[in-house]
């Protein structure tokens, strides 16, 4: 064969493939949304080219070996494979282009070169990473450092399989910078909690801008997962004239003189209504 | 067109479904977190999945933990192609405190003390404190239910929709201020979100289309939260009100695209949206003390309004073979129109302020610019560099223009497809136009105090990643170390500086084809400092928090290839402590560290019983236990303006025995046509 001619198929085409390749991961597939014999957009789709579609031309491969001879490679999806990122995700994104909107291009899945096989399993019946309560476990094979913070004692349910990366994150896109599933920051944390959307008569000025600037989402050391534990957080940014800004240290604490502005919940003891109050009186957000 | 002879295409019914009993050894509310084991006992649970298939129809289910409060069911199906639907149901416990006591029962929307209380004007002089306490848990119970579907009309041509409705109910912790005391209230909380997202896609040429719908509406059961004060209080403030979180709605139209060309394989993106939020829940009176005649309100609700728009464009391009460009604006911008009226404060339900207040409706728009370049410079090698502009406008806060300009670089070595070195890098200066003192000062505020998201920053940071990884060797190794440093140089009081360091290393290892290994370790440590004024003047405090978190994982699987079982183990263990030393006026003391240890182990095992039978054992141990001074020994009484709730911080060692079966209906294993 010459080196400008076009790759041949195998002749039997997923006959010839399964004469080695029959174990059960690999036959999963036929459990998958892959093999459906009536759409035929699917590789084994009426008309298509089955384990060709996707592994590309076999005739190479599946040819005869002479003995000592090294058989000729197949397209391979793993991270060994010598195929550039770029012209393995070609085979995905050749009937999946639709799932690349708007936010995959430009992102940092898109321009770091993460392959699609590097999430996706599209040989097994389910594929985890579809799947909520497993994961965050796919996702955390490369996002080693939030896996550590997820497993802090004041985290998401992620730990549990109970809340999944996808709650918040767009692993094809998503708009705003960090790859969210809605457009701010905030517009993605009242996906779940609507309560703290308002606009409140008196705002915080803080919470209607980024929640980001108290909340550690990914998990921290301090109840409601906060960045610092208060009052020091509340006196990183309020110095008031009148309430004064006490240092908070040891003398505060129950075998002293017990502080109400260090102990039970500190600054929010009083001024419970922290993310906005809707009261008439509530200017200092403690109605 | 090839037939396929030997493919084991299904038409049909498969599944497995899991049966068993679990046994809790202690109970502790924590423990049921997100898990539903918040007792003791047994717990009968059922898991499983299973596909129907037919003719091009496909349909499936999957349930989790039916039997515990954190159940999981979905059912999907479709003909492929042409149409999909899904149904979800999911719940989530959520459990916090199983030590909190109250002296408050709830009755008819208020929360009511004992007949036989005695106020008082500090703790100690709670004299049926003692009798009336009871246990009260702080829990609560999320449910989402989502239903949605979608019908591709033509290769070109797709509607999708989207319902779902959130629930929650339950009970948390607010706290409800008198005079100059307080006291914590165990309050119901009954939630319903209603969201809606539906769209059509377009497929144009080489692009896509997409303009959809987004709407969320919040409604709160309760309007306002109604307290009688356990302390001595004036005529007419024994029962007190604040008002709850108000209904609220908020709704978005976008359009977005992305458009490919073959011109230097270049792709357009853009995304447009435009939304509003909406609050119009009645006001409660300015107080609910009758003796205090009553002002007139403005107006009797909000018609609170928000708008939203957000516009993106990402320009991608490959210029020449070895040379990836991107380019992208984005532009964010709330603009919060709610009438500004004046408002006369009553203090606590006790004292009329005597002025008038504005309320403050702020707003802010949010630009970004960015710039990036990928060169292969060798096959091995890429370099990238990019630049970062942020903008951002705020009105009514001290400072009113902020920029942020951020550069970094990055080096990729790839020698080899098993091996990776990545390097990254860069500083980003945020800068403002000022710190306008005069609307700290009209806020009350020490105009030394800078604010920590409106201050002047310098940041540097840093990555370190090295993986080693193939599939043809039995071995993968992976390391991070990740370091920045925040400078608030600027600052006299508040935060000054942040320092923040993580590190991974995780290694696994195929053994055999029949068992793998892993470890994985992790770490993260971030010591900040601020500064602080007593005297409302220069800074006469600082602190400085240490906080650590430290991750430890193991495990091991074992599934031998023609083997009667299937074993896994999994460890972890996480340590959180922080320390935070206080030095005010040349005096340093240190709180006692704040501490969580997490230990949980797992072992799971399947013994493959026969073809269709699998006997399943399943055990787990979990300990956790935190120290916090804030709650430690903090008993109802112990803070003398203070009614709390005498939370414990979380001590549980908790053993779950489970045994079952899993049952396999239809063929489990594939098996090749003849």
């Amino acid at each position: 064969q010459s080196d400008d001619s076009e790759p041949e198929y195998s002749r039997k085409g997923a006959d010839s493939c399964f004469a080695c390749h029959d174990d059960q991961a690999t036959l999963a597939v036929f459990r998958s949304k892959h093999a459906i014999r009536q759409d035929s957009r699917t590789p084994f789709g009426h008309g298509q080219l089955q384990c060709e579609a996707c592994h590309g031309p076999g005739g190479e491969h599946a040819g005869r070996v002479r003995r000592g001879q090294e058989r000729a490679p197949i397209t391979a999806f793993s991270s060994g494979s010598t195929l550039p990122v770029m012209e393995q995700n070609q085979f995905c994104t050749a009937c999946h282009q639709d799932d690349l909107g708007f936010g995959w291009h430009g992102g940092a899945h898109d321009m770091e070169e993460v392959a699609c096989s590097d999430c996706h399993s599209s040989h097994a019946a389910t594929d985890p990473v579809l799947v909520s309560s497993m994961q965050a476990q796919v996702c955390f094979d490369c996002h080693q450092q939030q896996r550590t913070q997820a497993m802090k004692p004041f985290a998401h349910p992620v730990r549990e399989g109970k809340m999944d990366c996808g709650s918040c994150h767009s692993a094809h896109g998503g708009s705003s910078d960090t790859r969210l599933t809605q457009q701010a920051t905030n517009d993605t944390c009242f996906g779940c909690h609507a309560e703290q959307r308002g606009p409140y008569l008196w705002e915080h000025a803080p919470v209607s801008e980024n929640c980001g600037d108290c909340h550690d989402p990914h998990g921290s050391n301090h109840p409601g997962m906060l960045s610092l534990r208060a009052p020091m957080l509340c006196q990183s940014c309020h110095s008031q004239s009148g309430h004064p800004s006490i240092a908070q240290d040891a003398s505060g604490l129950p075998d002293a003189t017990p502080s109400p502005l260090l102990l039970g919940q500190s600054c929010l003891n009083c001024h419970s209504q922290v993310h906005g109050s809707n009261h008439p009186s509530g200017s200092k957000l403690m109605r | 067109e090839w037939l396929c002879e030997s493919c084991p295409f299904e038409d049909g019914y498969q599944s497995n479904v899991e049966a068993g009993t679990t046994y809790v050894s202690d109970e502790d509310i924590r423990y049921g977190n997100a898990t539903g084991y918040d007792k003791d006992g047994m717990y009968l649970n059922v898991d499983g999945d299973g596909v129907y298939s037919r003719d091009g129809y496909r349909q499936s289910w999957r349930v989790e933990d039916l039997g515990l409060d954190s159940r999981v069911v979905t059912v999907e199906g479709a003909r492929q192609g042409r149409y999909g639907y899904w149904l979800e149901y999911n719940e989530i416990p959520s459990r916090v405190f199983g030590t909190t006591e109250t002296v408050f029962d709830y009755n008819s929307g208020t929360l009511l003390l004992p007949p036989a209380w005695v106020p008082a004007g500090t703790t100690d002089g709670f004299a049926a404190l003692e009798d009336s306490l009871k246990t009260r848990t702080i829990e609560s119970d999320w449910g989402f239910a989502r239903v949605g579907g979608r019908w591709i009309a033509s290769d070109a041509f797709e509607v999708y929709a989207n319902y779902s409705r959130q629930t929650r109910d339950g009970i948390d912790i607010k706290s409800g201020s008198s005079y100059t005391q307080a006291a914590l209230l165990p309050r119901r909380i009954d939630y319903a979100t209603d969201q809606a997202d539906v769209g059509v896609r377009f497929r144009i040429g080489s692009g896509t289309l997409t303009l959809a719908y987004y709407g969320s509406y919040f409604d709160n059961r309760n309007a306002a939260l109604t307290w009688q004060t356990p302390f001595t209080a004036p005529p007419g403030a024994t029962e007190l009100t604040a008002a709850e979180e108000p209904d609220n709605n908020f709704q978005q139209l976008s359009l977005s695209g992305a458009f490919q060309t073959d011109f230097w394989q270049s792709v357009l993106a853009f995304s447009v949206a435009m939304g509003r939020g909406e609050q119009n829940e009645n006001f409660l009176d300015y107080t609910s003390n009758p003796n205090i005649p009553g002002a007139a309100l403005p107006r009797p609700s909000l018609q609170g309004e928000v708008d939203t728009s957000n516009y993106a464009v990402t320009f991608t391009a490959r210029p020449l073979d070895r040379v990836r460009v991107k380019l992208a604006y984005r532009y964010d911008d709330r603009d919060n129109s709610t009438a500004v009226d004046e408002w006369s404060r009553v203090i606590t339900d006790v004292f009329p302020s005597g002025e008038l207040q504005e309320n403050v409706p702020y707003s802010f728009t949010r630009s970004r610019f960015s710039a990036e370049a990928d060169v292969k410079v060798l096959d091995e090698l890429r370099v990238s560099a990019g630049y970062d502009r942020n903008e951002l406008d705020r009105d009514y806060q001290e400072v009113a223009e902020q920029t942020e300009d951020i550069g970094w670089g990055q080096v990729r070595w790839r020698p080899a497809s098993w091996f990776e070195l990545r390097g990254r890098g860069g500083v980003s200066r945020r800068d403002i136009n000022r710190y306008d003192e005069d609307v700290a000062v009209s806020l009350g505020q020490n105009p030394l105090m800078r604010k920590y998201n409106l201050a002047y920053r310098y940041r540097e940071f840093g990555e370190l990643t090295a993986m080693v990884s193939a599939p043809t060797k039995p071995l993968s190794f992976g390391v991070t170390v990740f370091s920045a440093d925040d400078s608030y140089s600027e600052s006299k009081l508040g935060l000054t500086s942040s320092d923040e360091m993580r590190y991974t290393v995780d290694l696994s290892w195929k053994v055999s084809d029949a068992i793998s290994v892993y470890l994985m370790h992790g770490g993260e440590s971030v010591e900040a400092e601020q500064a602080g004024s007593a005297m409302f003047s220069a800074p006469d405090w600082n602190a400085v928090h240490d906080d650590e978190f430290h991750h430890w994982g193991a495990g091991l699987h074992w599934s031998p290839a023609e083997g009667k079982f299937d074993l896994r183990l999994d460890y972890s263990n996480g340590e959180g402590d922080t320390a935070i030393r206080v030095d005010s006026n040349g005096v340093a003391s240190a709180l006692p560290k704040l501490t969580s240890s997490l230990d949980s182990l797992r072992a799971e095992m399947a013994w493959h019983f026969s073809e269709r039978l699998d006997l399943t054992f399943d055990v787990r141990y979990e300990s956790f236990m935190t120290d916090d001074w804030a709650i430690a020994d903090v008993a109802a009484d112990t803070l003398p303006t203070i009614l709390t709730l005498g939370a414990s911080p979380y001590d549980y060692d908790i053993w779950a025995v489970g045994v079952g079966f899993r049952y396999y209906i239809g063929e489990r294993d594939l098996q090749l046509a003849d």
